[in-house]
């Protein structure tokens, strides 16, 4: 890791000044579990740290009229545990406590997390102080190296949205859940504020795996919104992972239903741990939506999801586990109807 | 004579591990003292041809590195990939790290061999065991059971770190680091660097876990000892946990060909058995060393054993916890289950039937054990009655899928020769001077118990000291014989201390504890110091352990042999949709002669079995053959066990002393302790699903 | 380089340009004969590199003012520059738990912390969470459950075992097991963990 200046950002306004006067070598930095981690790394090399975790209100939970308003700086425990996320969206709070561990969830910002970067082990690990052991080719790290984890060890790759140049799981457990719920990002730039669907948020890899955001230079994440619904209720964040907890998830689903009794009214229904994005499955929520839920239907929901699923040399049991992991969050989100 | 029972003592070193004051290598600081990091290679084989260490000598607060040529260790020949290159020493840890990024190395490659299954990749025979007819045998089996078994490669990954630091006064070296074996790296440090006894100090007052991995000398030691000198200001360096796993040594993946012949009664009559390991030429792990305690597990007479090595371009592997007879009995413990299901037997019964009296290796009888008590014992607190025998019969009212199996384990009771010097003190304090290493096993509680029970002294006062060569000679705290060597030692001590004591008190003794009839005698201290050795030995293994020699014998003792026996149950569930696999309940039940510590003993029992539910359903260390190197190097990637894994579990020793091992009867448990949960895990999902998985880790992927 | 002095050393047959100092943020402690030099570093007074920032913050109850690497970590910063070397490196990547410390009362992973963000907060280490002679409740739970062995990750349970009940998280075996699995033992001392959070609730509840 190079030197560098640090500097703490008294309010968005300076933050996104100070960005734009350091031409380039600036990073924000909120919680820096991930930004400071792929620093060690050797993945990221900021000239320039800029501690927008200090910024003066950008903590603020509202969630008093229509819609739920999570200050970007916002950590993801107090997120997690506001009584009305815990109580009426179970599918945001468990996103958040099914991720990472309690230490890294009072450091980590549900701003931060939505950038959170790959864990693919080919971009990761192999270089950097804490292994230097080698880089592996990998065109997220450098752009047009070639991708190592195609036709090699890819597990915990992902079975949908790939391409011929990645394949590379998005991380997040949270935007996940944000995706089921058609969260919108509140963003300030150099350009003045912007809003951003969520599902306009992450580019799939492409030909550009290393631009994984649609986030401007220089934008800075003020806030996160969900319109409020009575399908929070209703909700799971159901994960599976290789092991109970602190871990990444191998397959997870977000879901949230409004029911008339037995049958579905509406299904929202997003995949995690699977894709290389924050992944929205309209195909599944289609086959329940109208249907009184059965687990039968509900595995069938499951598969649909994956129909244009294509697995490498070690996942594709994730197109079976993803499908089962949707059955039975419908499952369990149906049992929490009012 | 064998001692009675002991009674339970708080760990002595629990309050200065909570406080946050014991000591472990890396805490060591010093005056002036630098940090350095390691420069490792990028190939897996060949040569670096150039090393650039210019940019690393320019980077700020850089002040000195170390290349190809400036040390013996470091050469330009590149036998694995991350093998060190360079050392970097800088002011700030930060710096060094930079200093480190900045090396740059030009490389000839050669082609390499990653894996055992690369192309090209040869087995070379080992040694083989034979005893019996086992051809005979197998033509008059009625049943036959065989599998092919697999443990992977794995990381012992003790939580400490490889810290290492390291200062020279007056032409004296004094090194700080967690260790398992420091007399090993005083010698090699001796013969490096040309010291004489009195010029060198290796410390490891507390290591932060080890299991295998902290026996070996590691090179890092000679390096930044070098490095201190040369600078002459004291140097630490903490290797990195990506790196370790590049450097440090690991458990080999290994493959098991196993045979189990069966006669018409059901009775067990014999094994063929193969294995073949990863290994590197003349690497220290031998693939002969499998078949040696599965061998003496049950009354099976006919036992055929050949082995072989695949010699692969990494760094070496080494004993792991459990070493040879955890693979191997994962091996044998599955096809003795598979063997109950196809003779209709339970099979805890089956082995029972089969208690082994002879060791057909030695070709003499066995030391009693008690390995039936623990299966017996451990059935009935786990309820093993209530066990349907049909595969996948039973479940929870939610679908969930329920297994319950067993698994045994065993493994050799060997001892070192050892001494001690045991001073008790009329100021109120005892210090006993003993040997070896507290990795968290508990060696120190246990000596500290034998003096406790045996003399009347002030127990809060007493200090037991090890891990440290200026207190004298420290053995090999490896393959779980340091409180089997260190505690009969301090039996002796505290005899021959009583003994001296009741001389010097004559018939009268005065009142009071020891420390106060000291006082009245107007004696300031008495002293003992004792040797004591293992069955067998002569006075030339005192000799031994005093110059770092070979002091250690077992588990045959002339006339007989000592093995350490555990019984492990466990429950397995299964969900019916996703197929996530949970092990809510366990119980562990062992045979390790008399409990020296029954608390830190106790410790052990869980810890085993956390161990080995990790080696069975998360651990494995990933070879990407294309680079060579571990993909998964860090805590993230490589699974281990976390605190929502485990469930409930019950743990118990039998606690009967092995009169024949030591005046003690203690037997060894550190490696015991895991040694059945894999099998056991594995006989459970087979239990629960039907379905014999051979191939550790096993993961959700398998039981889809 | 001005201030920068070389001298040749033979060592191990191998002779070799030794840099006895280089670089500004160096020179001034590093220039000194030895014996002087182990002076002017007692303690805290030591050479810092990169780029520095001024951290001012309370740890363990106690003010600090220092100038630090803007690159170090919390980690680096307690266990390098104070004596504070209860907190461990388990992998300076947020993976383990090791180094688990309380800033402003919450455990936070201080390998992940830079530690240029501690200013003007607080930091709370193992050795600042008993009251003078006085175990907390907590550390007593451990040695009284063994709730460890080797001892290395024993701090950043401790820490972590704190807020689990101060923050009303031991309410199962379950949700403990739960919020204890950010701290990995690798000697497996998880039954004796849970234990003793369950037994130190208790006292810290009242
Ligand atoms: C061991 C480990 C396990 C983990 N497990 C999980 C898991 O299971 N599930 C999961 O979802 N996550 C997991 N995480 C990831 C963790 O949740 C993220 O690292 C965290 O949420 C990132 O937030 P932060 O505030 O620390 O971001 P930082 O690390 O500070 O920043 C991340 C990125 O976002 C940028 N950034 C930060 N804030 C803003 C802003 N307001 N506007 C614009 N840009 C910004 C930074 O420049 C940087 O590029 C894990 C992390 C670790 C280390
Ligand atoms: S999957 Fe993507 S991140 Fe991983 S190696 Fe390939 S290009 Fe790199
Ligand atoms: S050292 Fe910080 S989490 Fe491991
Ligand atoms: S006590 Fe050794 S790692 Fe936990």
């Amino acid at each position: 890791m190079r030197a560098l200046s640090y500097t703490v950002a008294p309010s968005a306004e300076a933050a996104v000044a100070r960005f734009a006067a350091a031409q380039g070598s600036a990073r924000y930095i909120a919680g820096g579990t991930n930004l400071y981690d792929l620093m060690k790394l050797g993945i990221e090399h900021p000239a320039h740290l800029i501690d927008v975790s200090r910024i003066d209100g950008m903590d603020a939970i509202e969630t008093d009229g229509d819609i739920l308003r999570f200050g970007g700086r916002a950590l993801m425990t107090d997120v997690a545990y506001t009584p009305v996320v815990r109580d009426q969206y179970p599918v945001l709070s468990e996103s958040l406590l099914k991720a990472a561990s309690q230490q890294l969830r009072n450091m980590a910002t549900v701003g931060g997390n939505l950038l959170q970067r790959t864990r693919c082990m080919y971009f990761r690990n192999g270089a950097g102080s804490t292994s230097m052991v080698g880089v592996y080719p990998c065109n997220k790290r450098e752009p047009g190296s070639g991708c190592s984890a195609i036709g090699g060890l890819d597990r915990t790759h992902a079975v949908l949205g790939t391409s011929e140049a990645c394949t590379a799981v998005a991380p997040g457990d949270w935007p996940v859940a944000l995706m089921a719920m058609d969260a919108t990002i509140e963003m300030l730039g150099p350009e003045g504020p912007r809003n951003l669907p969520i599902a306009e948020f992450y580019r799939l890899p492409g030909d550009t795996p290393h631009r994984e955001f649609n986030l401007h230079p220089g934008e800075l994440v003020t806030a996160i919104t969900v319109r409020k619904t009575p399908a929070g209720r209703a909700s799971t964040y159901h994960k599976i992972r290789d092991r109970e907890s602190y871990a990444f998830a191998l397959a997870s689903a977000a879901v949230a239903l409004e029911m008339d009794g037995a049958t579905v009214r509406t299904a929202r229904i997003a995949l995690g741990g699977v894709a290389t994005t924050p992944w929205r499955s309209r195909a599944a929520e289609a086959i329940v939506t109208g249907s009184p839920l059965t687990p039968e239907l509900a595995l069938r929901a499951g598969r649909a999801a994956f129909a244009d699923a294509r697995g490498g040399q070690h996942n594709a049991f994730k197109i079976e586990l993803g499908a089962r992991v949707i059955a039975d969050a419908l499952i369990i989100a149906a049992e929490r109807r009012a | 004579m064998p001692t009675q029972a002991f009674s339970e003592i708080a760990r002595v070193d629990a309050r200065d591990k909570v406080l946050g004051r014991a000591q472990y290598g890396a805490d060591v600081k010093k005056p002036g003292m630098l940090y350095a990091m390691l420069v490792p290679a990028t190939i897996a084989k060949g040569k670096v041809s150039a090393l650039d260490v210019a940019p690393a000598m320019e980077t700020p607060g850089v002040v000195q590195v170390l290349g190809i040529g400036d040390f013996p260790a470091l050469r330009a020949e590149i036998s694995y990939r991350g093998q060190p290159t360079a050392l970097v020493v800088a002011e700030t840890v930060e710096a060094a790290i930079e200093g480190a990024e900045a090396v740059t190395a030009v490389y000839e490659t050669a082609p390499y061999i990653p894996l055992m299954t690369s192309p090209g990749a040869q087995r070379v025979d080992a040694e083989g065991f034979n005893a019996g007819d086992v051809d005979r045998a197998f033509q008059n089996a009625a049943t036959i059971v065989e599998g092919i078994f697999e443990t992977p490669t794995q990381h012992h990954n003790a939580m400490e770190l490889f810290g290492t630091v390291a200062e020279w006064t007056d032409g004296r070296l004094t090194v700080y680091e967690g260790c398992q074996n420091l007399d090993a790296v005083k010698a090699a440090l001796m013969k490096a660097f040309e010291l004489s006894l009195d010029q060198i100090a290796v410390k490891s007052e507390q290591v932060g876990g080890g299991f295998g991995q902290k026996s070996p000398p590691k090179m890092q030691t000679f390096l930044v000892a070098h490095a201190a000198r040369l600078i002459r200001r004291p140097v630490k360096l903490v290797t990195p946990r990506g790196q370790l796993f590049h450097i440090a040594n690991y458990r080999p993946r290994s493959v098991h060909t196993i045979r189990l012949a069966a006669s018409a009664e059901g009775r067990l009559q014999a094994i063929i058995y193969d294995v073949v390991q990863e290994n590197i030429p003349d690497g220290g792990f031998r693939s002969t060393g499998y078949h040696e305690d599965i061998a003496r597990l049950y009354a099976i007479e006919n036992f055929r054993a050949t082995a072989g090595d695949i010699h692969i371009d990494r760094q070496m592997p080494r004993h792991t916890r459990g070493t040879h007879p955890f693979p191997a009995g994962f091996a044998l413990e599955s096809v003795i289950d598979e063997m109950a299901y196809k003779l209709g037997k339970d099979p805890v019964e089956l082995r029972l039937e089969h208690e082994a009296k002879n060791d057909i290796i030695a070709g003499q009888p066995l030391s009693p054990h008690f390995l039936n008590d623990c299966l017996r014992e451990g059935a009935s607190r786990f309820g093993w009655s209530r066990r349907l025998p049909e595969p996948g019969s039973m479940r929870l009212a939610d679908g969930t899928l329920v297994g319950l199996g067993v698994a045994c384990g065993i493994f050799g009771a060997s001892m070192s020769a050892s001494e001690a010097t045991l001073r008790v003190r009329a100021d109120g304090t005892t210090r006993m001077i003993s040997s070896g290493h507290e990795m968290g096993q508990g060696i120190l509680t246990a000596i500290a118990n034998v003096i406790i029970q045996g003399l009347d002294i002030n127990p809060d006062r007493l200090e037991v000291l090890l891990g440290d060569t200026t207190l004298g000679p420290q053995l090999a705290t490896v393959g779980e014989r340091g409180t089997a060597s260190c505690v009969p030692t301090a039996a002796k001590a505290v005899e021959a201390l009583r003994a001296r004591f009741a001389e010097l008190a004559g018939a009268n003794p005065p009142a009071g504890n020891l420390h106060q009839q000291l006082a009245r005698l107007k004696r300031p201290y008495i002293e003992v110091k004792v040797s004591e050795l293992a069955p067998g030995q002569d006075a030339s293994a005192i000799e031994a352990y005093r110059t770092g020699g070979r002091a250690g014998t077992g588990p045959d003792y002339p006339g007989f042999t000592s093995m350490s026996y555990i019984a492990q149950f466990v429950e397995i569930h299964i969900d019916a949709t996703t197929r996530r696999i949970r092990m809510p309940r366990a119980v562990s039940i062992a045979d390790v002669g008399r409990v020296v510590s029954p608390r830190t003993a106790k410790s052990q029992m869980y810890g085993g079995v956390v161990w080995g539910f990790s080696t069975a359903l998360r651990e494995e260390s990933e070879v990407d053959p294309r680079f060579a190197g571990y993909l998964n190097d860090d805590l993230a990637d490589y699974v281990m066990a976390v605190n929502a894994d485990i469930g409930e579990v019950d743990v118990g020793l039998i606690d009967k002393p092995d009169p024949r091992i030591n005046s003690v009867g203690v037997k060894g448990m550190g490696e015991l302790v895991m040694l059945g949960t894999a099998p056991a895990i594995a006989n459970a999902i087979y239990h629960a699903t039907g379905k014999r998985l051979r191939k550790l880790p096993i993961r959700i992927n398998d039981v889809l | 380089m001005e201030d920068e002095r070389s001298e040749t050393t033979q060592t191990c047959g191998v002779t070799r340009r030794v840099v006895l100092a280089s670089g500004a943020g160096a020179a001034a402690a590093s220039i000194l004969p030895l014996e002087q030099r182990a002076q002017a570093q007692q303690q805290f007074a030591r050479a810092e590199t990169g780029q520095t920032v001024q951290v001012s913050a309370n740890v363990n109850g106690r003010p600090v003012i220092l100038e630090i690497d803007s690159r170090a970590s919390l980690l680096d910063l307690l266990r390098e520059r104070r004596e504070l070397t209860g907190t461990k490196k388990g992998c300076d990547h947020g993976q383990c738990g090791a180094c688990t410390v309380h800033l402003d009362g919450r455990p936070v992973s201080s390998c992940l912390t830079l530690a240029a963000k501690i200013d003007g907060r607080q930091v709370t280490t193992i050795e600042g969470l008993a009251e003078g002679a006085d175990l907390h409740p907590m550390q007593q739970a451990f040695i009284d459950n063994d709730a460890l062995q080797c001892g290395y990750c024993t701090p950043g349970q401790i820490m972590s075992a704190v807020a689990c009940v101060t923050g009303g998280h031991a309410t199962s075996p379950d949700a403990i097991r739960e919020f204890m699995s950010g701290n990995i033992c690798r000697c497996g001392a998880y039954v004796g963990i849970l234990a003793a959070v369950q037994q130190a609730a208790k006292v810290m509840e009242g």
